[in-house]
């Protein structure tokens, strides 16, 4: 006790002094290797904020990068969009005049899923939207990567909607490649198979299979699933194909109710996209004058 | 902000500058030792303790930018801080111009002790490389010390008379 009140009470500048020399001393006196990497792993610690800053510049640039790229996507997609809408509309004349139905976009209503049921049997789910939102019973239900379900039950502000995955509901589907037709068929769990395929038909691995709009219970050309195996069985007339749907049943959080087809005039998509883009052209004219006379 | 954390804010900012442009200032091989300034500045008013500690940490700061050498700089400048401390406002009159004296002599010691240790004890370089390089730098420091005094002198005043805006 007495060397500390003799070091620190009385010679408390010297004690100071002698320990910063002392320290920078045992600094000199180390190998060249162990100060540089002492020096390196102190500066790094010391620099850790700046490097952090920079990090979020340099991403900050590269997202700026992305954007960019982005944004000539975007345009490139739009451009895209319009020749597909004009293609379309071409396509709904030509219909037209050969006597078929013209062909519709459809309107999706978004929802959300309320509450799933519990019956392991009867794959349902509630979603927040009812007969106020326009639903009716039997607008088929998808989700964001294929076709969910069918609209069974509508109350005012909700619906129920039968999923997929149960033994009483079939979809006729259509393999999307070789376009065979057949029946999906819940088996269990996320497993489906697609029925009353011929055994001669060409369904391989890896086809994907959408809807075929027969019946219309459910709407032409929504993916469904994807073929995990195929196989010809030498005592049967059929061949047993297993799919696995797009969906994820027990993930649903969001889906879109088909209200309905939007009808389309011919040409009137070009002209809505011709009318948008011009009112979006005004308005950063505008936006430029305004600009230039601050 | 406490003085503690600007303190340690000014030292950053100094040691980037020491590092980054004071290379590019350089006067017939000689540059100004910012850091020096800030030591001199910062504990010409203080006690010895703080002289020592102010010296070790710019001085190790300043190490990192050469880790070669590390606890050179720390060394010399918790020194010199502890001899401007003590010594320094006891005996020098409150003049901007010995205030100037002061880092001049301060630059010299310092330099004295690094040149001793980056040339291991070898008298004759020790005393070409003094005299090629460390009156020079010395004196250009001392000059960029006046200045930087000078401006912290006026900026209280501008800010007592401005009622304490900028």
């Amino acid at each position: 006790m007495q060397i500390f009140s003799f070091l620190f009470d009385r010679h408390l500048e010297k004690t100071v002094l002698a320990a910063a020399i002392a320290l920078s001393v045992f600094m000199l006196t180390r190998s060249e290797d162990s100060q540089l990497a002492a020096g390196k792993n102190i500066s790094a610690f010391l620099l850790e904020p700046v490097d952090r800053a920079e990090d979020y510049f340099v991403n900050a640039r590269k997202l700026s990068a992305e954007n960019d790229s982005l944004r000539e996507r975007v345009v490139s997609l739009q451009y895209e969009n319009e020749r597909i809408t004009q293609f379309r509309d071409e396509r709904n004349r030509l219909r037209e005049l050969a006597g078929f139905r013209e062909d519709s976009f459809y309107v999706f209503l978004p929802c959300d899923v309320i509450a799933r049921s519990s019956n392991r049997f009867h794959h349902s789910i509630t979603v927040d939207r009812g007969s106020d939102a326009g639903v009716l019973p039997g607008m088929p239900v998808v989700g964001y990567r294929g076709l969910a379900g069918r609209v069974t039950q509508v109350f005012r502000s909700s619906s129920r909607v039968l999923l997929l995955n149960n033994k009483s509901v079939s979809v006729s589907c259509l393999v999307k490649r070789s376009r065979v037709v057949g029946v999906l068929a819940w088996e269990r769990g996320t497993l489906f198979s697609l029925d009353y395929v011929g055994k001669e038909e060409d369904v391989r691995q890896g086809d994907t299979l959408i809807t075929s709009g027969f019946g219309r219970v459910f709407p032409k050309g929504f993916p469904v699933g994807s073929v995990v195996h195929s196989t010809e069985e030498k005592t049967e007339l059929s061949r047993r194909v297993g799919i696995v749907c797009m969906t994820d049943f027990n993930k649903l959080e969001e889906v879109f109710i088909i209200t309905g087809g939007r009808e389309w005039e011919g040409g009137e998509a070009w002209l809505e996209m011709e009318k948008s883009r011009r009112e979006k052209e005004k308005a950063d004219e505008k936006d430029d004058g305004g600009g230039g006379e601050q | 902000m406490t003085y503690v954390l600007r303190v340690v804010l000014a030292a950053f900012i100094v040691f980037i500058l020491q590092v980054t442009v004071m290379s590019k200032v350089e006067v017939a091989g000689a540059s100004p030792d910012l850091m020096m300034v800030m030591l001199v500045v910062l504990v010409i008013d203080r006690k010895p303790i703080a002289g020592i500690i102010a010296g070790f940490l710019l001085g190790f700061l300043q190490d990192l930018g050469n880790a070669s050498f590390l606890g050179m700089n720390a060394l010399a400048k918790s020194l010199v801080g502890y001899g401007i401390a003590r010594y320094g406002r006891d005996y020098l009159p409150d003049n901007i111009l010995f205030k100037g004296l002061l880092v001049f002599i301060a630059c010299l010691i310092h330099d004295i002790i690094k040149l001793h240790i980056t040339t291991s004890f070898d008298s004759a370089d020790v005393i070409v490389a003094f005299f090629r390089y460390s009156i020079l730098s010395a004196a250009y420091t001392a000059l960029l010390a006046v200045l930087v005094m000078q401006i912290i002198d006026i900026l209280p005043r501008r800010m007592v008379r401005s009622g304490g805006r900028y």
